[in-house]
């Protein structure tokens, strides 16, 4: 395939390529579908809880047994006309509730997060091979010293020392702190062949200056690349968020997020399964989802894979 | 109550326990009707009988013990345990469940101690032939050497009694530079002297805190004897990983004639560490093979509850006495909003207890409230002076927001440590009802004390406990609501910020009573005068539900040691049973 | 080449450095207050004072910092009065929750957090690189798609799931082995393989696919390569040219993914070793964080740094060995 060497600046061709062959693949089509879903849930979650009847932090003690330790009454979790997905042990929330807020508030941190990442690593990467020098240099030893950082053990250490701040803000910006470096290697290499293209000499010939260069002709030659990788880290993301809150340094309560609820709910693995399987399943899908849109735009866009 | 009713009480009882050992969902029921009984069914007796000497007792932990260093050695399971296996103090409790565990016996010494000047002196003598674990004899300046190196600010964290009470201690720093206590005498080697400052009648109490038992000063180690105490006691310590495995075996040189306390069952003890919590109470469940002759260290996880009190089998095995520690929301009596007792009163009924103990495992393994002093306090069980719903009333909470001037309410910041989230969810939900919006402040254990001891910069409100060391109303009351124990920093136990004068003057009356029974009904009387003012909410009581291993015997929960396992009396009953 | 190595060796100490440095900045300058933790239930001013003192907090923060760097290479003695503390070369500081060396304390946890890093590597190379090169090989067949959406869709099963799932089938309902608890390999090579197993396997899931979906592009590219068509033509076994041919020149990107994965892994796991109460690094990490254990959890953050260097290190190094093409 030859696909990288025809691709013409800002041209509509090879993207509508791409669409058409992503288009044929099924697993994109089911990404897309599971993504979409999550994405409306979380945007629509105060609608959809209304519409469940329970908001997500309203105690339901009706529901529970607290003779045994809270579990919820009724079969499978408490499933019922009056909570969907059942409720939550012990405090008799509403699942369903819970699920759709917490997707907002996963979902928000996790695309946040991959914003930061994505603009600022391309930003980076851009500078660094487009500028080379003492730029690439210091911006190079950044990214070393970044990758260098043991990154959960330092973002379970700074979510642990700071308080009185927002912790959706704080850990979004904790997880792209150290996040930038992956994407701005891919992006420093990227652009390192670029920079010498035919196109871009002309246009540096032609007197365009390096904002113009930069922004019309070597931006728009990294973008698949960046799209790709974008999906494929988004995964992480959301899995670095559940794994925070796992560790209890997540978001504050009485807030939901998949990964708050399924740290809680490893604790009643056995006794209230339900409660178990239908956060772990949100955060399967999304994760499922994403990876495979990931691998597929990757196999389209950026077919030798900028890897290294 | 006549007998008929009790007979037929008694009869649908067993019908419904029964109904419970046959299926799920009768058993469901038949927790919902009784709960109560399932978990405390087993309180003030001996599970598995009388043990047979010999074999291995396991302990499972999730966690490592804070310290073992007698000097440090302040958490009550931790007193338990080194009490009872590896070193002896002047004084200690009685090895017996239910309410003979409060009693005081003589350990070292041969007595309780005798006062003198009106209670400022007490004199203890100690007996013949207790030895160490390499056969050298007890000595009465290797208790006076241990209560000095409590001092030392290398050695931190242990009970600060012999600091409060003892002449002339203020600015000591420990034994360093030869520097010694005048304030404890050794005129012999088997006679200890105590001076203190103010006569303090319940002084043998405060000498069952690990700081009265003896280190000798060739074999202190400094911070590092933590991870190796010298033994006293029945066993030793052969070998210790921090956080991963403890191994006790016997102690050749204790002495069973010299100690009515301890039965020291078992030839050895292995306590693993750092486990999943989750799994020990899965295991202690299950009980089996070498997990029959086992125990666990922490109390069942409440969401074990439901695996736990349907089956009569399991119950069977399970202790759950009360740790005797009441859990309080304490609000900072100094500044707005909470300077209105009308507010504070608006909280105390806003308060919707039983939620909190569904959050906090159910009514099986807590009880909810309604004084500030445990029940133990109270002789066995606490008044209802304010006779508020145990749901909480939260219309007479508005009504009382809005006497206060504050008809819609307002907004406060709560601070609890991260193990207290559930409860504090509990809370905050129960008090939003009432129009008082609460933004919960989680703190890591170790960072919450610091953080709550900092009067100006802390929250309106925190959650915490406070267990009283001793069955005496003077280590609950004063600690709590004395305003003049309020430091800017590191203040500790009044966290209500509460000064009032009258009361204040009344704790001092009570502590110089000689008469203890007026004593004890003073401090029952002044508890329900300060619950009427409100600087806090008494919230719960928490039990310490254990399971134990099938093959476990002479296991009771001790009252004095929060319900903690009595480890001078557990055992096995088949000790070929066990893994060696 | 030496020359390479050396600057590389230069460029590894001074990222040490700024790490320590900057998590020293960070968590000495935290509200949790070590001094304060230590002193417990209840504490006057005076004592805390001298504890402060007692553990060096009340000097300067550069002067801490600069303690703690040359600590490592000459030592430190620390307390005071009767009780003088030596830690040895190399001197992290003293655990005050553990009243041990710091060092000495890692080295404890460090065969746990090994054991449980190599084992999975070993599993989910031989999972991920067989999946890998059995795919390439039948690209765009049935098996090719199901071996990689397969991977792709264990992997993004939540850790936890697998872990419990792992915990409630093979030990609660089918009791093939016992709850996992750490026996060290020299103790007993076959109980340290049993306990350990579970861990293997729940870490070893999440890994694997990366490893699979990278073998699988390598191979396909290598295969298309003239010289495989030569060594094809050449009549050597078929699997000669797979395995000598194919796979070493496909190494390298797989090899970068190892190091990477690998150097994070050895500094523990905390995930896994919490859901599986194993005694490694990251359990130390997490209970250090949670009691305000300062020393310790600069030591670990540091000890993690330096895998995390030393394997990029041995792995760029090693470039050379594996693939002919690279010379420095």
């Amino acid at each position: 395939m030859a696909l990288t060497s025809t691709v013409a600046p800002a041209g509509s061709g090879p993207w509508q390529r791409a669409r058409q062959q992503l288009g044929r693949r099924a697993s994109v089509k089911i990404s897309l579908v599971v993504i979409a879903l999550f994405a409306i849930m979380a945007v629509a979650a105060p609608l959809l809880s209304t519409l469940g009847g329970w908001s997500p932090e309203e105690f339901d003690k009706t529901a529970v047994d607290p003779y045994l330790g809270g579990q919820p009454i009724g079969p499978l979790g408490g499933i019922s006309a009056d909570h969907w997905l059942g409720v939550e042990p012990v405090t008799g929330r509403d699942l369903f509730a819970r699920v759709v807020h917490g997707a907002q508030v996963s979902l928000l941190i996790a695309f946040a997060a991959t914003a930061i990442v994505v603009v600022a690593g391309t930003a980076a990467g851009i500078a660094a091979g487009y500028f080379g020098g003492r730029t690439d240099a210091v911006l190079s030893r950044l990214m070393d010293l970044t990758m260098s950082f043991p990154s959960l053990i330092f973002m379970i250490a700074m979510m642990s020392v700071a308080r009185d701040v927002n912790r959706i803000v704080l850990m979004t910006a904790v997880i792209g702190l150290f996040g930038w470096p992956g994407i701005a290697r891919v992006v420093r290499g990227q652009t390192l062949s670029l920079k010498h293209r035919e196109y871009v000499d002309a246009a540096r010939v032609g007197g365009s200056g390096p904002w113009r260069i930069l922004t019309r002709d070597v931006l728009p030659g990294v973008a698949g690349p960046v799209i790709a990788y974008t999906t494929l880290i988004i995964p992480g993301m959301i899995a670095t968020e559940a794994a925070l809150s796992y560790l209890g340094v997540g978001v504050r309560p009485p807030t939901p997020s998949w990964g708050q609820m399924i740290a809680e709910s490893v604790a009643f693995y056995d006794t209230d399964p339900t409660y178990f399987v239908i956060p772990s399943t949100c955060l399967f899908l999304t994760v499922l989802a994403f990876t495979l849109l990931g691998d597929a735009l990757r196999d389209v866009l950026d077919p030798r894979g900028s890897r290294t | 109550m006549n007998k008929r009713t009790s007979t037929a009480l008694s009869t649908a009882l067993t019908a419904t326990l029964l109904l419970a050992a046959t299926g799920c969902s009768g058993g469901r029921q038949a927790a919902d009707a009784h709960g109560k009984d399932l978990a405390t069914a087993n309180n003030g007796r001996v599970v598995g009988g009388t043990p047979q000497k010999g074999g291995t007792l396991t302990i499972l932990s999730d966690q490592d013990f804070t310290h073992l260093d007698p000097a440090r050695n302040w958490v009550v399971s931790g007193m338990d345990f080194g009490t009872r296996l590896l070193y002896r103090t002047l004084v200690s409790y009685q090895a017996a469940p239910g309410a003979a565990g409060g009693e005081l016996v003589p350990d070292l010494a041969t007595d309780l101690g005798t006062p003198s000047e009106g209670a400022r002196t007490w004199t203890f003598h100690l007996k013949a032939g207790v030895r160490y674990e390499d056969g050298t004899p007890v000595t009465a300046q290797d208790i006076k050497y241990n209560v000095e190196r409590s001092f030392s600010p290398d050695l931190p964290g242990g009970a600060d009694y012999a600091a409060r009470y003892l002449k002339d201690a203020e600015g000591y720093q420990g034994p360093a530079d030869g520097k010694h206590l005048d304030s404890i005498r050794t005129p012999d080697d088997r006679t200890i002297v105590f001076e203190l400052r103010r006569p303090f009648a319940e002084f043998p109490n405060a000498t069952v805190m690990p700081t009265f038992a003896p280190v000798p000063k060739a074999k202190d180690t400094g911070p590092q004897y933590d991870n190796r105490p010298f033994s006293s006691g029945p066993y030793k310590i052969e070998t210790y990983q921090r956080n991963k495995k403890l191994v006790l075996v016997r102690n050749p040189h204790w002495d069973p004639r010299t100690d009515a306390i301890r039965k020291a069952y078992p030839d050895k003890l292995v306590m693993v560490m750092g486990l999943r919590a989750n799994q020990i109470d899965d295991r202690m469940v299950a009980s089996q093979g070498a997990d029959a002759s086992t125990v666990p260290w922490f109390a069942l996880r409440p969401e074990s509850a439901g695996k736990v009190l349907p089956r009569a089998d399991v119950r069977k095995r399970l202790l759950a006495e009360s740790m005797n520690c009441t859990d309080m929301v304490q609000m900072h009596t100094g500044r707005a909003p909470f300077n209105e007792v009308k507010v504070r009163q608006a909280v105390q009924y806003a308060l919707d207890k039983e939620a909190v103990v569904t959050a906090s495992g159910g009514p099986a393994f807590n009880d909810a409230s309604t004084a500030y002093m445990p029940a133990a306090l109270f002789g066995g069980k606490q008044p209802d002076i304010l006779r508020i719903p145990t749901t909480g009333d939260a219309d007479k909470a508005r009504q009382l927001l809005k006497e206060a001037g504050k008809p819609n309410g307002f907004t406060t910041t709560m601070t609890v440590s991260n193990g207290d989230k559930g409860r504090a969810e509990a809370i905050q939900q129960a008090l939003a009802k009432a129009g008082i919006k609460v933004t919960i402040e989680t703190v890591d254990p170790s960072a919450f004390y610091a953080t709550i001891g900092d009067t100006t910069h802390r929250s309106d409100m925190v959650y915490t406990g406070w267990c009283p060391d001793y069955p005496s109303g003077s280590t609950f009351l004063p600690f709590v609501f004395d305003g003049r124990y309020i430091k800017d920093k590191g203040n500790s136990g009044n966290h209500s910020l509460f000064r009032d004068a009258p009361t204040m003057r009344r704790m001092d009356e009570i502590a110089a009573m000689t008469d203890a029974g007026k004593a004890t009904a003073a401090w029952r009387r002044l508890d329900g005068e300060i619950l009427a003012k409100a600087p806090a909410v008494p919230v719960l009581v928490r039990r310490w539900p254990l399971v134990v291993g099938t093959n476990v015997a002479g296991a009771y929960g001790q009252t004095s040691f929060g319900g903690q396992l009595d480890y001078a009396s557990v055992g096995l009953k088949d000790p070929a049973k066990s893994e060696g | 080449m030496i020359y390479y190595a050396g600057r590389r060796l230069l460029s590894v100490i001074g990222v040490l450095i700024a790490v320590a440095a900057i998590t020293f900045v960070i968590f000495y300058v935290l509200p949790s207050d070590p001094a304060a933790a230590a002193c417990g239930k209840s504490c006057s001013t005076e004592r805390l004072a001298a504890i402060r003192a007692h553990m060096g907090l009340d000097q300067p923060l550069w002067r801490q910092f600069t303690d703690f760097v040359t600590g490592i290479f000459t030592g430190r003695t620390m307390g005071s009065g009767q009780y003088t503390l030596h830690c040895h070369v190399p001197c992290l500081g003293y655990s005050y929750e553990n009243n041990q060396d710091v060092w000495d304390l890692m080295m404890d946890r460090l065969p746990v957090s090994a054991s449980l890093a190599f084992g999975a590597a070993v599993i989910w190379l031989v999972l991920g690189l067989s999946a890998g090169v059995v795919a390439a090989l039948r690209k765009d067949t049935l098996t090719d798609r199901a071996l990689m959406v397969g991977s792709v869709a264990a992997a993004s099963l939540p850790v936890y799931f697998t872990s419990m799932m792992l915990i409630y089938g093979v030990i609660r309902i089918a009791g093939l082995l016992p709850y996992p608890s750490y026996v060290p390999f020299g103790d007993d090579p076959l109980h340290w393989a049993s306990n350990l197993l579970l861990p293997w396997l729940a870490l070893a899931i999440l890994y694997a696919a990366m490893y699979a979906r990278q073998s699988r592009s390598s191979m396909i590219e290598t295969m298309a390569e003239p010289y495989i068509r030569t060594a094809r033509a050449k009549g050597l076994p078929y699997r000669t040219v797979v395995v000598k041919h194919g796979l070493r020149a496909g190494m390298t990107p797989i090899l970068t993914l190892f190091g990477m994965d690998l150097g994070g892994l050895l500094a523990g796991a905390v995930i896994t070793e919490s859901l599986f109460g194993l005694p490694g690094i990251g359990r130390l990490f997490y209970g250090a964080l949670s009691s305000g254990d300062q020393p310790v959890i600069l030591g670990v953050t540091l000890l993690a740094a330096t895998f995390i260097v030393i394997a990029n290190l041995v792995v760029d190094l090693l470039y050379a060995v594996v693939d002919p093409r690279v010379r420095y």
